[in-house]
C-alpha cells in the first residue's frame, strides 16, 4: 500500500500526524522534492495526471486507487485497527486552502 | 585576386560606421564583383578585413599582412585567390596563438568536392526533401547556417557536444528560426493577409474558397520562418461560418482543395510539402463554445461557435472522405496531418461513433489519422506528429479571441541516453549525475538560441525575421516570452539494456527504471526552468536521423559498448537506437500491452508522445479499431496513437498495392517504392536515411496478429 | 495467444491456437502448428484464463483456431469455461469432424463459427487443396449444421492460381445459401507456407481477386 503525497500539503501532514503508517506497512512516497523515484512510483500507477489535480492519493495492494480524502481516511483507519493500532483522532479534516495538496 | 573590403583606405572610425549601417546585401555583392575581377595585389586589403572582422590592433593587423606579402612573393604563383590569402591568415592567426580572432575571421564554406557531389547525389537526412535544385540550395546554406550556428552561436562546450554526438541541436541550418508554430485561422481570418514584403495586401475573406487561398499562402509564409511543423488549432471548427452557404459537394470540394494544396505546396526549405498539421474535433470544444464566430468579411456574424457545431461536423467529416479516398493512384496523402482530439464531450456529442468509424476506417485503409488523448479537460494543439501545446489558465483567456492563440516551441536538443549507460557502467548515482549534466548544457544551448533570436527578433520588421515581428493584434507574432524549449531522448531502451541488461519489455522492473530516468529528467527541467525563468519541456523527439546519428557515433567512439545494443543492420550501415521511449520495435508485445505499457511515459513527457501501432498490410476492421481507441482512452494514460499501414507504390505502372513487396503485385516490375509512417509522416522508403531502413526491417507487424 | 483485429469482424478478439490438424493444405501458414505442435510453446490453461481476464475490457471474445481445434478431446470442456466466465467463442474449423460441431452447437457454446470450404466438393480437387484425404460426406453434414445453426457463420476459402480457377469460385459459391451464410474468399499469400513449393507460387493478382470477391458477395 503506498500513499503519495508533498511536503506542503495541509492534508497529508494531517494523515501522517494520524497514523503510523510505517507501522501500517503503508509506503509514503513524497513527491515534488527532486525524487525521482517517487515521481516515476506515480507514473508506474498511471496516477501523475490525477496528483496533477489533487494529493493525498493512497494506492491499494491491488493497485486500485483512492484520492477522495474521506475514503483514504476511513480506509487507513481500517487497516490500523488491523494492525492493532492506535490511533490519534484526526478532529475537524482541515481544508486545503494553501492550494497546494497537488503535485506541482 | 578578390579580397572583401574596398579599395580606399578610411578612417577607423569611418569603417566602423560604415560597417554597421551596411546591408549584408552590399557586402555579398561586393565580393561576388571582385571575385569575377582581377585586381592587382594589396596588401592594404587584409589589414582591412583583420580590422573590420575581429579586434586586432592595427599594428599587428600591418604586420601579418607584410609577413603573408613575403611568403606570396616568395612562391612562384602568378594568380591567387581571396579564400586562399584568407586562409594564409587564419594559419599565421593560429601560430601567433590569435585563436579568438582567427574564429572570427575564418570562412565557412564547403569543399568544391564536396559541392560536386551534393549535385549530383541526393542527401538523405530529411526524408520530405526532395532532390532538385531548390534541395541542392537548402542543404548548402544550411551547411554555412550550421557551422555559424556551432561558431557564433552556441558556446564551445556546447558546439563540442553536438559534434561528439553527446547531444543534437535539431536543425542547426535552421539558426535563424524558431523549430516550430500553432496558430489559429482566425488570425488571417480577421486581418486578411497582410504579410511583410508581400507584394500585394488581401481584405480578410468573404468566402471559404479564398480563406483557403490566404491560408495556404499564410501557411508557406509561416513555413520560410520556421524550422519544423506549422499547426492550426480546431480547423474545422474556424472554416464552419464560411460553409453555410456550401452544398455539401460543395464542402467536400473544399475538403479536397485544401488536401491536396498542402499535399502538393513543394516549395519552402528546399522545395519540401508544407509540413502541415491540422487539429480536427468532432464537438465544439468547451473553451469557444461561447466565444464570437468570426465569418465572411472577418466580421462577427453574430453567432458564437458552439452554434456551428454541424457545419464544423460538416467539414470534418468531409476531410476524412478525402483522406480515405487517397490521391489518383490511391495513395496516402503525407500532408497535412489529422490530429483528431478525443475528449470527454466527444462521447457526449451527437454522431461521434459514425464519425470514430469514419475515421478509424481511414485509419484501417490509409493510416492518416492520429488519435489525440485530452483527458479530463486538458487541451491542447499538437504539431508535428506528437509535439502538444498543453493549454494553460492564459490560454483559455485568450481563448476568447482566438488569432492571439499563438503557441511555439523556440528550439528542440536531444540527449544521447544510451551513452550515458556506456560512461556510467551501471553505477546508478553516476548515471543520473552524468544525465543532470546534459539537461544542464542543454539548456545552455536553449539559451544561447534564444539570445540569438532575440537579437534577430529586436530589429523588428525591418529586420530579418520581420514575419514573426508583425503585430497586427498588439504582440509581435512571435510569442518570445511564450516560447517552450524543448528537451528529448534517444534510446531509452538500449539504456535499460545495458545499465539492467534487458529491454523495456522484457520486465516491470526495466520500465520502473526507465520510468525512474524520464521521471528524473522531467524534475530537472522543471527545476531548470524555474532558475533560468524559461519553459523546459520534455519531448520525444521524433529523431529522423538522430538516433541514425547517434548510434553511428556511438559504433565509432564506444565501439565495445555499442556494438552490443545498437540495432539494425551493421553491415548495410543501416543501424539505429530506439526512438525516445519506446519499446524495442521487434519486441513482440500485443498491441494492448504496447499502448499500456508505453503510455505510463506519457504523462511525464508534457510536450507530447506518441505509440505506433504497426499494421504491416492487414487492414483490420473499423469497428475493432474504434473500440480500441476508445479503450485507449478510458484504460490508459497514453497521450496519442496512430495506425501505420505499409504500401508499395509502383513507379512503373502507377498502382499502389499494400503491404511492402519488392515487386509490384499489378504489373510484376521492379521499379516499386514503399511508402510507410517513417516517424511521425508518411514519406517513401527511397528517401529514407538508413537509419531508419534498419528499423523497419525490425518492425514487428500485425500482420495478421500480435502475439501476446 | 494473440491479438487481432481482423480475424472477428467488428470485434477486437483474442486468439487461441489449437496445436495438431488432419489436413495438409499446402499453402497454410500456421504449419509449425500442423506438423510439429510440441515443438510450440504451450500455455497452461490457467494462464491463459489469467492473461484474458486482465484484458476483459478490451477485447470482445475469443477466436479459437490453430491447427484443427475439433481434434482436440479436450475442446468442449475449453470453451465451456471461457464460456462460463462471459467470453463470446468464435470457433474456426476445417470441418472435419460435424459430430464435434453438432455438440458444441447443441450446447449454445459458440457465438460465430468460420468455415474453410476448401473448394467444390469434389473428391479429387479437394484432395488437392487439402494434401490429404478427405470425407466429404463430414463436409457437407457440417456445411449445412452451420446453415442451420441460426448462429453468425462464414465460409471461407483460400483461392490460389494453381488450385482454382474463375468457375470454381462460381461453382464453390453456388453451394451456399447466401441469405444465411456469409462467403470470404482470401487470396494465397506466399509468405511461410506448409509446402516449400508453395512459396514460390503466387497469389492472385490484385484487380483479378477483387473481381473474383465480387462473384461471391
Amino acid at each position: 500500500m503506498t500513499l503519495f503525497t508533498t511536503d506542503d500539503c495541509v492534508l497529508c501532514a494531517q494523515l501522517k500526524k494520524q497514523f503510523d503508517l510505517s507501522a501500517m506497512e503503508v509506503q509514503v512516497e513524497v513527491l515534488g522534492n527532486n525524487d525521482a523515484g517517487a515521481l516515476a512510483h506515480l507514473a508506474w500507477h498511471g496516477l501523475v495526471e490525477k496528483a496533477r489535480k489533487a494529493l493525498p492519493i493512497l494506492v491499494l495492494d491491488d493497485s486500485s486507487a483512492l484520492d477522495e480524502f474521506g475514503h483514504i481516511e476511513s480506509h487507513l483507519l481500517d487497516r490500523a485497527t488491523r494492525y492493532g493500532l492506535a490511533t490519534r483522532h484526526s478532529g475537524k479534516q482541515a481544508g486545503c486552502e494553501s492550494g497546494s495538496c497537488a503535485l506541482q | 585576386m578578390g579580397v572583401v573590403m574596398p579599395l580606399n583606405a578610411e578612417t577607423a572610425q569611418a569603417r566602423t560606421q560604415r560597417v554597421v549601417n551596411e546591408d549584408s546585401t552590399d557586402i555579398a555583392l561586393f565580393v561576388r564583383s571582385s571575385q569575377d575581377d582581377m585586381t592587382g595585389w594589396n596588401r592594404q586589403r587584409i589589414v582591412d578585413a583583420l580590422l573590420r572582422e575581429t579586434f586586432i590592433d592595427r599594428d599587428t593587423a600591418e604586420k601579418i599582412s607584410r609577413d603573408i606579402e613575403v611568403t606570396i612573393q616568395a612562391g612562384k604563383v602568378k594568380t591567387i585567390t581571396g579564400p586562399l590569402i584568407r586562409e594564409m591568415v587564419n594559419a599565421k592567426l593560429l601560430e601567433m596563438g590569435l585563436e579568438e580572432a582567427r574564429r572570427m575571421h575564418t570562412r565557412l564554406g564547403v569543399p568544391l568536392y564536396d559541392v560536386d557531389q551534393l549535385l549530383v547525389q541526393h542527401n538523405k537526412e530529411n526524408a520530405n526533401v526532395p532532390h532538385g535544385p531548390e534541395a541542392t540550395n537548402l542543404t548548402l546554406a544550411e551547411g554555412i547556417k550550421k557551422e555559424y550556428a556551432l561558431l557564433h552561436v552556441f558556446s564551445p562546450d556546447v558546439a563540442d557536444a553536438h559534434l561528439s554526438g553527446d547531444l543534437h541541436l535539431h536543425d542547426l541550418g535552421f539558426i535563424d528560426r524558431p523549430y516550430c508554430s500553432g496558430q489559429s485561422l482566425e488570425y488571417i481570418k480577421k486581418f486578411g493577409l497582410n504579410l511583410p514584403h508581400a507584394l500585394s495586401m488581401a481584405k480578410p475573406a468573404k468566402h471559404a474558397e479564398v480563406l483557403l487561398a490566404h491560408m495556404v499562402k499564410f501557411a508557406a509564409s509561416l513555413q520560410s520562418h520556421f524550422a519544423g511543423a506549422i499547426g492550426w488549432d480546431a480547423i474545422n471548427l474556424f472554416y464552419a461560418p464560411y460553409l453555410e452557404e456550401l452544398s455539401d459537394d460543395g464542402v467536400k470540394q473544399l475538403a479536397q482543395m485544401m488536401i491536396y494544396e498542402f499535399s502538393q505546396q513543394a516549395v519552402a526549405r528546399g522545395g519540401q510539402a508544407i509540413f502541415s498539421d491540422v487539429n480536427i474535433y468532432w464537438e465544439v470544444p468547451k473553451h469557444f463554445v461561447d466565444v464570437p464566430a468570426i465569418g465572411p468579411g472577418g466580421v462577427y456574424t453574430g453567432k458564437t461557435y458552439g452554434e456551428y457545431e454541424k457545419q464544423a461536423q460538416r467539414f470534418a467529416w468531409a476531410l476524412f472522405e478525402v483522406y480515405k479516398e487517397g490521391d489518383a493512384a490511391g495513395r496516402p496523402f503525407f500532408f497535412p496531418k489529422p490530429l483528431v482530439h478525443i475528449t470527454e464531450k466527444f462521447f457526449k456529442t451527437d454522431g461521434h461513433m459514425d464519425f470514430l468509424h469514419h475515421i478509424c476506417e481511414v485509419a484501417s485503409v490509409k493510416g492518416n489519422t492520429y488519435f489525440v488523448f485530452d483527458r479530463g479537460d486538458t487541451a491542447k494543439i499538437s504539431e508535428c506528429c506528437r509535439l502538444s501545446f498543453k493549454l494553460e489558465a492564459s490560454d483559455i483567456e485568450d481563448a476568447k479571441q482566438p488569432w492571439k492563440m499563438r503557441y511555439s516551441a523556440l528550439q528542440n536538443v536531444t540527449i544521447n541516453l544510451p551513452r550515458l549507460a556506456f560512461k556510467a557502467q551501471g553505477d546508478d548515482t553516476k548515471l543520473f549525475a552524468l544525465l543532470t549534466e546534459k539537461l544542464q548544457l542543454a539548456a545552455k544551448a536553449h539559451g544561447q538560441k534564444k539570445k540569438f533570436i532575440e537579437r534577430l527578433m529586436s530589429l523588428g520588421k525591418g529586420g530579418p525575421l520581420s514575419l514573426l515581428a508583425m503585430d497586427l493584434d498588439g504582440e509581435p507574432y512571435l510569442k518570445l516570452h511564450k516560447c517552450s524549449y524543448l528537451i528529448g531522448m534517444v534510446g531509452l531502451n538500449e539504456l535499460i539494456r545495458v545499465h539492467l541488461g534487458q529491454e523495456l519489455h522484457d520486465s516491470d522492473e526495466s520500465i520502473k527504471f526507465g520510468l525512474k530516468v524520464i521521471a528524473h529528467m522531467n524534475i530537472v527541467c522543471n527545476k531548470l526552468a524555474e532558475s533560468l525563468d524559461m519553459k523546459f519541456v520534455l519531448e520525444q523527439t521524433p529523431a529522423e536521423s538522430t538516433a541514425f546519428r547517434f548510434a553511428k557515433l556511438d559504433l565509432a567512439h564506444f565501439t565495445a559498448d555499442a556494438e552490443k545494443v545498437v540495432q539494425g543492420n551493421r553491415e548495410k550501415g543501416e543501424v539505429y537506437y530506439s526512438n525516445s521511449t519506446l519499446f524495442n520495435v521487434g519486441a513482440t508485445m500485443s498491441p494492448i500491452a504496447r499502448v499500456e505499457k508505453e503510455g505510463l511515459f506519457h504523462p511525464l513527457i508534457e510536450a507530447g508522445s506518441i505509440t505506433h501501432i504497426w499494421l504491416g498490410e492487414a487492414q483490420p476492421d473499423k469497428e475493432a479499431l474504434a473500440s480500441f481507441v476508445i479503450n485507449v482512452f478510458k484504460y490508459t494514460q497514453n497521450d496519442q496513437i496512430a495506425f501505420s499501414p505499409e504500401f508499395t507504390a509502383c513507379l512503373a505502372c502507377g498502382k499502389t498495392s499494400r503491404g511492402l513487396s519488392e515487386t509490384c503485385p499489378y504489373c510484376e516490375s521492379k521499379d516499386v517504392d514503399g511508402i510507410t509512417r517513417i516517424t511521425g509522416y508518411f514519406t517513401k522508403i527511397s528517401s529514407w536515411n538508413k537509419g531508419k531502413l534498419g528499423e523497419l526491417h525490425d518492425r514487428y507487424r500485425n500482420v495478421d496478429r500480435f502475439n501476446n | 495467444m494473440e491479438t487481432s483485429f481482423i480475424d472477428w469482424p467488428g470485434k477486437l478478439c483474442a486468439i487461441l491456437f489449437v496445436g495438431g490438424c488432419n489436413f495438409r493444405c499446402p499453402f497454410c501458414h500456421n504449419h509449425p502448428l500442423v506438423l510439429a505442435p510440441e515443438g510450440m510453446e504451450t500455455i497452461a490453461f490457467e494462464e491463459i484464463m489469467t492473461r484474458l481476464a486482465a484484458r476483459k475490457n478490451w477485447l470482445a471474445g475469443i477466436c479459437i483456431s490453430g491447427g484443427e481445434p475439433t481434434l482436440s478431446p479436450g475442446l468442449p470442456k475449453m470453451i465451456a469455461r471461457l464460456k462460463a466466465e462471459g467470453w463470446a467463442i468464435k470457433l474456426d474449423t476445417n470441418g472435419s469432424r460435424p459430430e464435434v460441431l453438432a455438440q458444441l452447437l447443441a450446447d449454445n457454446l459458440l457465438d460465430m463459427v468460420a468455415m474453410d470450404v476448401k473448394t467444390v466438393l469434389v473428391q479429387e480437387k479437394y484432395e488437392r487443396c487439402t494434401g490429404s484425404p478427405v470425407d466429404l460426406g463430414a463436409i457437407r453434414r457440417s456445411i449445412d449444421l452451420l446453415g442451420n445453426s441460426g448462429i453468425p457463420h462464414e465460409f471461407r476459402m483460400t483461392i490460389a492460381p494453381g488450385l482454382h480457377t474463375e468457375e470454381d469460385v462460381v461453382a464453390w459459391g453456388r453451394q451456399f445459401d447466401r441469405s444465411r451464410s456469409r462467403l470470404t474468399l482470401q487470396n494465397f499469400n506466399p509468405k511461410t507456407t506448409l509446402n516449400a513449393l508453395f512459396e514460390k507460387e503466387q497469389g492472385f493478382a490484385p484487380e483479378i481477386f477483387s473481381r473474383l470477391s465480387a462473384l461471391v458477395a
